[in-house]
């Protein structure tokens, strides 16, 4: 039988500092396949943390440790770090938050592009071009070779973040992470760049975590939803069944969202049980 | 219809000069009436910020005026105009002073304005916003994201403003404290009688605590509208309806056919 693509089993990151151990995952588990799974939680709920342990990105000093993690059948705790970066960015790579930030100002789009399937493929510089162009193409950037010429902070925000994707996806990745690929951006184009990112995912097959804050938008996004707080999966959900959510601070942080649709005075607030995190 | 506490009138900002003049708003005008909460929408660069900027004096306006109670303001801006206008931030992690205290932070405009006796208005500061006496002697960093724009709501309304500036102030927020912030500024409302002007890029924010709207666009104004407009969709321009449909989430149906 073929290993699932990402298995994870009682992750845990912990962080040593000194007013003691900060526990920011706390026995996370879930497998996932080709689909995509979205995993929602608050700032400081762990999500990133799971998605940066799972690339093996977590800052230092942090400490990983968990009963399994691995990737397509190959150990990830056990595996080298040199087999590790190998994997890392052509195998399973992370979209981050905000372009402006994560891409090299001083490099352009296209060299960056580049690099990013170079260091990964045998490939001529000429031949590397041409799929950066195809891949910027394949994320709807109307003039790929004006836009390669391009710095970073010539481009804006919605543009930036299809330049990261695409980045991402030219290796031809079997995982990408997206850790808030859309928070960053302004809502009309928020609506661009998941639709590519759906296209992309759909048509190439891969597996796809989603971290989000934005339980409704992970929702029409994604096939399966975990819910995490303080550390740990509080409940999972299938994107359908929304309404379906049992954990009372699911069912809070659904309530508390000021909608279009009805207008309520005042809004409902999340009362935190401290059995949540316990 | 009364006349407006607050007005702007063909008002226009721009940044740089020469060639690399960009006009951040351009004509723009808006009216507050006393009580009313009104929203400012917009993308990012739209100019919503600016416009908010311009009106405290943080930013010179190119042409146009800005009235309070239909008296011309000037720059600088002099304390009476402070005492009655006050604005919020959208990020309480940078806006306010991470090696003052809560106490050093609520005390600063009231010795601006020569208050006598600042002690129990910044108890009683505190207490309006939701935060008992023991947050007085608290650093920024001691205090989480949702009380820090507790803190600076406090700091806005220590010196018992009639208008309140809100540039996104919830948009640093988790979803659960957003909605904490959101009944706090609603309830302010009512009891101290204020009026709001509300920026923001999130429609349903808007629509929650403002009556009437503003969408703007690339400097200039798009659309007037209400929060009912919003919410039974009547509204009349395309953009308006571009964000309203953005607003509702990602769809797959429209990936399939784009």
């Amino acid at each position: 039988m073929k290993p699932p693509l990402l298995e994870v089993k009682d992750l845990h990151v912990r962080f040593p500092l000194a007013e003691g151990m900060l526990e920011a995952v706390r026995g996370v588990s879930f497998t996932l396949g080709h689909e995509r799974l979205g995993i929602v939680g608050e700032s400081g709920s762990g999500k990133s943390q799971t998605g940066r342990a799972i690339l093996g990105l977590t800052a230092k000093p942090g400490i990983v440790t968990a009963k399994r993690l691995a990737f397509d059948g190959i150990d990830l705790l056990e595996a080298p770090p040199r087999l590790r970066r190998s994997l890392r960015g052509s195998r399973m790579t992370m979209v981050m938050q905000d372009p402006s930030y994560s891409l090299n100002p001083v490099m352009t789009v296209g060299q960056q592009i580049v690099e990013a399937y170079r260091g990964h493929k045998r490939v001529s510089q000429a031949e590397a071009r041409e799929a950066a162009r195809a891949m910027l193409d394949a994320v709807k950037i109307s003039q790929p070779d004006r836009v390669m010429s391009l710095y970073p902070h010539e481009v804006s925000g919605g543009m930036g973040q299809r330049v990261m994707i695409a980045m991402m996806l030219i290796t031809g990745p079997d995982l990408l992470i997206a850790d808030e690929p859309t928070s960053a951006l302004d809502v009309t184009v928020r609506i661009e760049v998941l639709r590519i990112l759906d296209q992309l995912v759909a048509e190439r097959g891969m597996g796809l975590i989603l971290i989000s804050h934005d339980l409704d938008m992970v929702a029409s996004f994604c096939d399966r939803i975990l819910v995490m707080y303080a550390g740990r999966i509080v409940e999972e959900l299938a994107s359908g069944k929304l309404d379906e959510a049992r954990h009372p601070y699911t069912r809070g942080l659904m309530g508390c969202v000021p909608k279009l649709a009805d207008d309520r005075h005042p809004l409902p607030v999340l009362t935190r049980d401290p059995d949540w995190a316990r | 219809m009364a006349a407006p506490i607050l007005e702007a009138r063909n008002l226009s900002v721009s940044f740089g000069v020469g060639r690399l003049t960009v006009a951040a708003v351009e004509d723009f005008s808006f009216a507050l009436q006393a009580g009313e909460s009104l929203g400012l929408v917009g993308e990012s660069g739209s100019g919503k910020s600016t416009v908010l900027r311009a009106v405290t004096g943080l930013n010179k306006p190119a042409g146009g005026t800005v009235l309070l109670d239909g008296t011309p303001l000037d720059m600088p801006r002099g304390l009476a105009f402070y005492s009655a206008v006050q604005m919020v931030f959208q990020d309480p992690y940078a806006s306010l002073h991470p090696r003052h205290t809560v106490d050093q932070i609520l005390a600063e405009p009231l010795a601006i304005h020569r208050v006598a006796d600042p002690q129990p208005r910044i108890l009683a500061a505190l207490d309006e916003v939701g935060l008992g006496p023991s947050y007085r002697f608290r650093y920024p960093h001691q205090l989480s994201g949702g009380q820090r724009q507790r803190i600076a709501i406090a700091r806005a309304l220590i010196l018992r403003p009639r208008i309140v500036l809100l540039d996104e102030p919830t948009s640093a927020l988790d979803a659960s404290v957003q909605a904490e912030i959101l009944n706090l500024l609603e309830q302010l409302r009512r009891d101290l009688g204020l009026s709001y002007v509300l920026v923001s890029h999130d429609l349903a924010v808007v629509a929650h605590l403002c009556e009437r709207l503003i969408v703007m666009r690339g400097g200039r104004l798009v659309e007037t509208t209400t929060a009912a407009a919003l919410r039974d969709g009547s509204v009349t321009e395309d953009y308006t309806r571009a964000m309203l449909a953005a607003s509702k989430g990602f769809t797959r149906a429209a990936a399939v056919n784009p």
